[in-house]
């Protein structure tokens, strides 16, 4: 980046053209190594950017929110270009990009990026679908399970991810993607049993999930 | 895991047909128009290319751009192209040239070193030679963003796991449509920190220049709006006073058939539902036909198995 390190200037040359002050001239057009960059981050945008919007709207129920969140992880993933693994890992490597920016978010650290203005409003018709019956129950229980949770078995059920992959998006051992997902599982199945149970009884009281 | 399957929100390809061919590609351009920050293997942003579809208003700022770069020959850190934030890191304004006072402040509080940008406008080489001498593989590039996010945390890029540096809030110095008061002005960094990050920070933006970053609205402390009353006020009405603030419209914003169009004019008799800081002195204007502006639509995608949406679908 040393270029970086003299003023731009483009005194005296055609609108389009620069050099820098400490005489070394820029190219004007782009070298291979950026266009090379160009295309990688392009064809990455092209075969996963469906993969990206469904994990952020999936787990987004403010369509505002998705597009910030969305462009930010598009913008974090050409920035952070050079860290993308190659296929068939850089679905997963975004997924864990976009886990991040999402997990900021919901801290609070939110930003409105003026280039997700027009994919806000492209999103603004995406209504988070409601349920009934059995799938309200699943859909109550599967909100009531600690984060840490759902994502695992999000990352399963609807991002189709097996352990390994799981272990790649969130940095883990695969023994450990193992264990975890067994115990969430677990938690879930323990939520729709007391879920089912309420549905079953109404009037009983069902304090700290013992049943009454 | 069948169970979850079957309340899947929304499945990959419905949420790719949500987004217009015309976004996808502009949001892929925009991205790739912007600075990549310094060590990344580039040096400098590549032009747009074709996927670009801009709109005619798009065009004409960048024509307002070019000529402001050319005017004006000690300011021609624009490049051709707008919002390619190279600006950002290409030279400092010339009273900033040759100060000597450090541009960020590292104050160390309990294990941990908390830095701030002391001035948004330096030149951001600058920025990571003070992050050099404090041994910090920190890079710093900095965005054109509307006046009260000037010096403000706007992006935090790191991409490598839970990153220990995190940022520092100042409750009501700023307002963003995502975090509300809690406006980060600066990062908490370990003393002991040997990762690397990426910080973004906001600057002032040049006469022209598109924000890439915005607070929550133009009626927000410390945009030009500040203190104006819109709701239920007419384009007309709205027009006029922003006229006597000397503040323009870049553009409208409507939506038809749940569609949003931008309009270089709309009727005055339109009302103003909402307004975002666009550029230094421009914003956008949000307006519909009616006075409140219209809920949104019902899905339009459709009902999985089983699943019932809330209201019928979209026509």
């Amino acid at each position: 980046m040393a270029s970086h390190q003299g003023h731009l200037r483009n005194a005296g040359l055609p609108a389009d053209m620069w050099a820098v002050s400490k005489g070394v001239a820029l190219p004007s057009p782009p070298t291979a190594a950026q266009d090379e960059r160009q295309r990688r981050f392009e064809a990455a945008y092209a075969a996963h950017h469906g993969p990206v919007f469904g994990y952020v709207l999936r787990r987004t129920s403010n369509p505002d929110d998705a597009a910030d969140v969305i462009a930010e992880t598009f913008l974090t993933a050409w920035r952070r270009l050079e860290d993308m693994p190659p296929e068939p890992q850089a679905r997963l490597w975004l997924y864990g990009v976009a886990r991040r920016v999402l997990a900021n978010h919901h801290r609070g650290e939110r930003r409105r990026w003026a280039l997700a203005d027009r994919l806000r409003a492209d999103l603004a018709v995406y209504r988070a679908p409601e349920y009934t019956g059995e799938l309200a129950l699943i859909a109550e229980a599967f909100r009531g399970l600690p984060a840490a949770d759902r994502e695992l078995l999000a990352l399963t059920a609807w991002e189709g991810l097996d352990h390994g992959q799981i272990a790649v998006v969130l940095g883990c051992s695969r023994n450990a993607v193992r264990i975890r997902l067994h115990r969430a599982r677990k938690r879930l199945a323990a939520a729709l049993a007391r879920g089912q149970a309420r549905s079953a009884h109404p009037g009983v009281s069902v304090p700290n999930g013992d049943l009454a | 895991m069948n169970q979850l399957s079957r309340i899947t929100p929304v499945s990959d390809a419905e949420a790719a047909r949500l987004v217009r061919p015309d976004t996808l590609a502009g949001l892929a351009s925009d991205i790739t128009a912007t600075a990549v920050p310094a060590g990344s293997g580039r040096s400098r942003p590549a032009r747009r290319r074709v996927l670009l579809i801009a709109t005619p208003l798009a065009a004409a700022a960048t024509a307002a751009v070019v000529a402001t770069s050319i005017a004006s020959p000690g300011h021609q850190h624009g490049s051709a192209i707008k919002d390619r934030p190279v600006v950002a890191r290409s030279h400092p304004a010339p009273g900033h040239r040759t100060t000597r006072a450090r541009v960020l402040s590292f104050v160390r509080h309990g294990g941990y070193i908390i830095v701030k940008v002391r001035d948004p406008l330096a030149d951001p080489a600058r920025y990571n030679d003070e992050f050099a001498r404090h041994h910090l593989n920190i890079r710093l590039t900095m965005l054109p963003v509307s006046p009260s996010l000037v010096g403000t945390l706007v992006y935090m890029g790191s991409s490598q796991g839970a990153s220990p540096v995190t940022p520092i809030t100042a409750r009501g110095r700023c307002y963003t449509g995502g975090g509300g008061s809690a406006c980060p002005v600066g990062v908490r960094v370990p003393a002991d920190f040997h990762g690397s990050e990426v910080l973004t920070f906001g600057r002032a933006a040049r006469p022209g220049e598109q924000y890439e970053s915005v607070a929550v609205s133009a009626t927000a402390p410390g945009e030009v709006m500040h203190g104006m009353s819109i709701q239920g006020q007419t384009v007309a009405q709205v027009v006029a006073a922003l006229r006597a603030r000397h503040v323009s419209v870049a553009r409208f914003n409507t939506s038809r058939n749940n569609i949003a169009v931008n309009l270089r004019h709309v009727p005055g008799r339109y009302y103003v539902y909402s307004a975002l800081p666009w550029a230094p002195g421009q914003v956008i204007l949000f307006v519909g036909p009616t006075r409140t502006q219209p809920a949104p639509p019902s899905p339009v995608r459709k009902g999985h198995d089983g699943i019932q949406p809330t209201a019928s679908p979209a026509p």
